[in-house]
């Protein structure tokens, strides 16, 4: 006990400190108990499924690679934009048979070519709530908002949004409908000024927030400058204290900034952005900070966060001995077995880098898993160079097991962005990763592997909200799923990952449960009646309605 | 004492242990992990008779701490729940572990059959207020223990029908995607009417004019609510609810990550191949028959009440047969979902064919070829109160998403061996419990009403004649 003690406050002591974070010195699994549950048999079939797209580029593009999952041609079937980086950016339209072999193919942009390179990532957000879904690009250089329109087509959309895509190397992004207001607030990140002097060093560009103005559509003309900003890779809007009012949270890069830190930035109503400081309560922590994925563990109301960066993925959550409304959080990685910080194979002891990072249930036994997108920025020789990304399944212990490998995910790439989405629905979470230099994965979920063949996971559900006219896909609520004595929290949110979002279907484990009841909270913190619905179903659930639909995919 | 001591001390305990287990008069259930940790394949006639006798073995069994009875640390619930608080008594007759064997309950005529009111059991989801001490039904459903008898049938019916009404609503989402309109398709298979849907050329379905079935078109065709999928799923349920006896594919590590989920220090007390044989069990128990009593004048009675019962609208729900296209039987069976094996879980089901069992050949079968099964049901819920009649409304609580006042049709075969009536088997009287029937059943029970004395006399000596065979 007193060894695992003193480990803690060794990773805690680190974890603010100039060095890349490693928790202990023996492999995290081997103190965990065995995993018992299903792990997932991840099959990769992305050339099979017709995505042949790598992520290339010097130096601008060793960050970034993302990726948009949405529905753009109205089948319920999540469609993916993949960014390129040097490369041309894609759309590809999902063409999968239910519950079969993946499969996507390429559909022309829309863009001039010269649009479609220096692509970073991509978040989709339907901003004029015209029910087609917009795609933001973050760029290096302008960025662009495509309005979607029927059948998978985009047009530019910046002068008519009156938006201005800036010049800046734009590297995360996060949007959230403020109270009473009809178009959403985006948030810009944005990484190194190269034209600063002294750069990289030290010569982070400012971060933007921008609130629609009055008017008839949406109108972005006037940001807000988030000042200081540190070179962040990504930023997530969060209701992190309960208050139904969304702060903003970014990870930024310490590799460039100088005197940076992680940030919380408060939006009051209608007045600037104003960031937490340590007198309210924020600590000061210095990561390499990639990706930000939000789940509600304990489902007590208040988020954790897992931050990846190089080193230690850190998990943490609100503080308990902390004063009320007082940003104080704790990191629980280590006594959660999720620090990941080093590769669980290939014997590379160096530590891992970590980007993309998504919770959610990929064996749907009710326990949420932690993916984690993994590898070298380029070739820097004090991390790990096979680094495989991560597959933590939850298990019932309460703790987080390494079982990429079991899975079939440990392969030799350089991951980026991903999304963890159920590509073919039949209900079990698949996974693209984005990688640097080499074909994207594309995982289909097969189930659970067993000497025969493949057997089914847990039951699941997968729940679509429409919040009616204004921010039709309620980017913000939060959907309660209860089965037995067990209640599951999801929020929808627009922003977070590495350069990559996802707007459709929220997806639940169940496990062994046949059935479950489903309230929402809406946005604007409504509550809705509960819905009671079997599992294994996809339901639709529109404000205000008596009873949950359900949709049935149908193989073309 | 050193750790080599204490190690051979245990082994030795151990070694003591494990003989008197084994010993012919050893207090626990033999038959327990007889059947193998799975049973598979298409099962010959001596492999079938041999699965059904060890199902009865442990349908008569007498359940012990060495079988790992009891559930100190868990609810009823059919999902793995852990109680809140510990218990003084291991048993507990309103929330269980409430009975010693199934046959404690089922055993009226014979084993397998249904109790009287004494065997009363108590529906609770087990959730919220799960060790309740109580017969109020703001904490429970107080029930009266169904029969088995024909319950492969029954379980066969339920899977073609659920077939049925899917497939309709697959070609109906063809059909509306290929034709970009929407489709409102009527839901009938084998003669019952289950409403209509509506499905959109996006897939979207409305429900609102489903009937009697849940809005995932699967025929649940067990309990008095009919809320339970399968036989299979029927008998995990009731091994925790009842006996605290945890079957391993849902308290097992893979859905909860302990081998011991009740926490009574016995492991993985049943495995699949328990489940299996109690499966084959029930689902080889044969039909109710008809058995006329050699007293002078009930024949007659019963030829007419059989005309009654049909003029007066009775069977329009309790259907004489419903046609059974294939008699085999697999288990795992293809509708449960994770939580109870389905034939998408294991290698291979077994599969064995109720048609070679000798109370088979008696069932008729119609001119296509379908086996007519004599249930008196349509495996259909209705609504058994009005304004008018509240009798069969005396629960409180849903059950699984169907209100208090909804049960399903029972099926009448085998009702001349179980009495008391009605699904807390309140009704003493044949008489009284068609004369409680109100809700969807007004018009028919009204009609038996209004006969004349003894009409719904002669109703009575035909529904006496469906008997379960003693």
């Amino acid at each position: 006990m007193r060894q695992h003690i003193a480990k803690r406050i060794l990773a805690l002591a680190i974890a603010g400190a100039a060095i890349p974070t490693v928790s202990s010195g023996e492999d995290q699994t081997e103190a965990a108990s065995p995993f018992t549950g299903d792990v997932p048999s991840m099959q990769e079939e992305a050339l099979a499924a017709g995505i042949d797209h790598q992520y290339t580029g010097p130096w601008e593009f060793f960050v970034g690679g993302g990726a948009a999952s949405f529905d753009c041609n109205g089948d319920r079937l999540p469609d993916l934009a993949i960014a390129g980086g040097s490369s041309e950016a894609a759309l590809y339209v999902n063409k999968s048979p239910i519950g079969g072999a993946l499969k996507f193919e390429k559909k022309d942009l829309g863009l001039p070519e010269r649009e479609l390179k220096s692509v970073l990532g991509f978040y989709p957000v339907d901003i004029d709530n015209d029910r087609q879904m917009d795609l933001v690009m973050l760029r290096l250089g302008e960025n662009i908002i495509l309005k979607g329109g029927k059948d998978c087509t985009f047009e530019k959309a910046n002068r008519l949004f009156s938006f201005s895509g800036g010049r800046e190397w734009t590297t995360s992004f996060a949007a959230t409908w403020e109270a009473g207001m009809t178009y959403p607030t985006l948030a810009i990140g944005n990484y190194v000024d190269r034209s600063a002097p002294g750069t990289p060093f030290g010569t982070c560009s400012d971060n933007y927030v921008f609130r629609p103005q009055a008017a008839e559509g949406p109108d972005y003309s006037q940001p807000f400058t988030l000042h200081p900003s540190y070179c962040s890779l990504s930023m997530l809007f969060t209701d992190w204290n309960k208050s139904g009012q969304m702060s903003l949270r970014v990870t930024n890069d310490r590799q460039y900034y100088r005197g940076g830190e992680e940030q919380l930035w408060q939006l009051p109503d209608g007045r600037p952005p104003r960031q937490y400081t340590s007198s309210e309560g924020w600590q000061q922590l210095k990561i390499w900070g990639m990706g930000i994925a939000q789940a509600d563990l304990n489902v007590d109301g208040y988020p954790e966060y897992a931050l990846t960066s190089m080193g230690d993925t850190m998990l943490q959550t609100l503080d308990e001995e902390a004063e009320d409304e007082r940003p104080v959080y704790r990191d629980m990685a280590f006594e959660k077995g999720s620090t990941a910080h080093r590769p669980y194979v290939g014997g590379d002891k160096r530590p891992s880098t970590g980007w993309h990072s998504q919770f959610a249930d990929l064996n749907n036994d009710t326990n949420l898993d932690l993916f984690i997108a993994k590898g070298n920025v380029e070739v820097m020789p004090d991390f790990a160079a096979f680094d495989p990304d991560n597959l933590l399944l939850g298990g019932f212990d309460g703790k987080f097991h390494e079982s990429g490998n079991e899975a079939g995910i440990a392969l030799d790439t350089k991951g980026r962005g991903g999304v963890v989405e159920d590509f073919n629905a039949d209900g079990m979470l698949d996974l693209l990763v984005v990688n640097r230099k080499h074909n994207v994965n594309l995982f289909r979920n097969l189930g659970a592997k067993t000497d025969w063949g493949h057997r089914p996971l847990g039951n699941w559900l997968k729940i679509e909200l429409d919040n009616g006219k204004i921010n039709p896909n309620a980017i913000g609520a939060k959907i309660n799923v209860r089965s037995g004595t067990l209640t599951q929290v999801r929020t929808v949110q627009a922003g977070g990952g590495h350069a990559s979002g996802q707007v459709g279907f929220t997806h639940f484990g169940l496990g062994v449960s046949e059935r479950a009841v489903i309230r929402v909270q809406w946005p604007d913190g409504e509550w809705s009646a509960p819905y009671r619905v079997f599992t294994n179903e996809h339901v639709v659930i529109r404000r205000g309605a008596d009873a949950a639909q359900y949709w049935f995919p149908v193989s073309q | 004492m050193g750790w080599k001591q204490l190690a051979a001390c245990l082994a030795t305990a151990f070694v003591a242990t494990t003989a008197l287990a084994a010993e012919p008069w050893a207090e626990k259930t033999n038959a327990l992990g007889a059947s193998g940790k799975e049973v598979s394949g298409k099962l010959t006639a001596a492999e079938l008779e041999k699965l059904i006798a060890t199902g009865e073995e442990l349908f008569i069994a007498r359940y012990t701490v060495n079988d790992g009875a009891g559930r100190p640390a868990a609810t009823q619930a059919i999902v793995p729940t852990k109680r809140r608080h510990p218990v003084q008594n291991a048993f507990s007759r309103t929330s269980g572990a409430d009975g010693n064997a199934c046959s404690s309950c089922h055993r009226e005529p014979v084993v397998g059959g249904a109790g009287d009111f004494t065997a009363n059991v108590f529906a609770s989801e087990g959730f919220e207020s799960a060790d309740f001490d109580t017969t109020d039904p703001q904490f429970s459903s107080e029930r009266g223990t169904n029969h088995l008898f024909g319950a492969g049938l029954i379980e066969l019916l339920a899977r073609e029908m659920t077939a049925d009404l899917q497939s309709i609503r697959r070609d109906a989402l063809l059909e509306a995607h290929k034709s970009g309109k929407s489709q409102r398709v009527k839901l009938e298979t084998k003669g019952v009417d289950f409403g209509w849907l509506t499905v959109e050329p996006d897939g979207i379905a409305d429900m609102s004019e489903l009937d009697g079935v849940d809005m995932d078109l699967v025929i649940r065709p067990f309990s008095q609510k009919g809320v339970i999928t399968s036989l299979r799923q029927f008998t995990i349920n009731a091994m925790n609810q009842h006996h605290g006896m945890q079957p391993n594919e849902r308290y097992g590590k893979r859905w909860t990550g302990t081998d011991d989920f009740d926490e009574d220090n016995f492991p993985d007390e049943m495995n699949a191949g328990d489940v299996s044989a109690l499966v084959a069990w029930q689902a080889t128990r044969p039909v109710p028959t008809r058995q006329v009593p050699d007293i002078e004048g009930w024949a007659e009675a019963a030829a007419r009440g059989e005309e009654l019962f049909n003029s007066t609208g009775c069977s329009s729900c309790h259907m004489e047969s419903l046609p059974l296209k294939s008699p085999v039987f697999d288990d795992p069976g293809p509708v449960d979902v994770s939580g109870t094996l389905n034939r998408d879980q294991v290698k291979e089901v077994a599969s064995y064919d109720l048609s070679l069992l000798p109370w088979f050949k008696t069932l008729p079968r119609n001119e296509k070829g379908e086996v007519l099964v004599p249930l008196f049901g349509d495996l259909k819920r209705h609504t058994m109160t009005d304004a008018r009649g509240e009798e069969l409304g005396n629960e409180l609580m849903a059950q699984r998403f169907v209100d208090r006042n909804i049960f399903m049709t029972a099926e009448l075969w085998g009702v001349g061996s179980t009495a008391p009536y009605g699904h807390r088997n309140d009704f003493t009287t044949l008489d009284s419990i068609i004369l409680a029937h109100a809700g969807d059943a007004r018009e028919q029970r009204d009609a038996f009403a209004d006969l004349p004395e003894a009409d719904r006399s002669a109703m009575i000596a035909f529904l006496k004649t469906l008997v379960i065979e003693q």
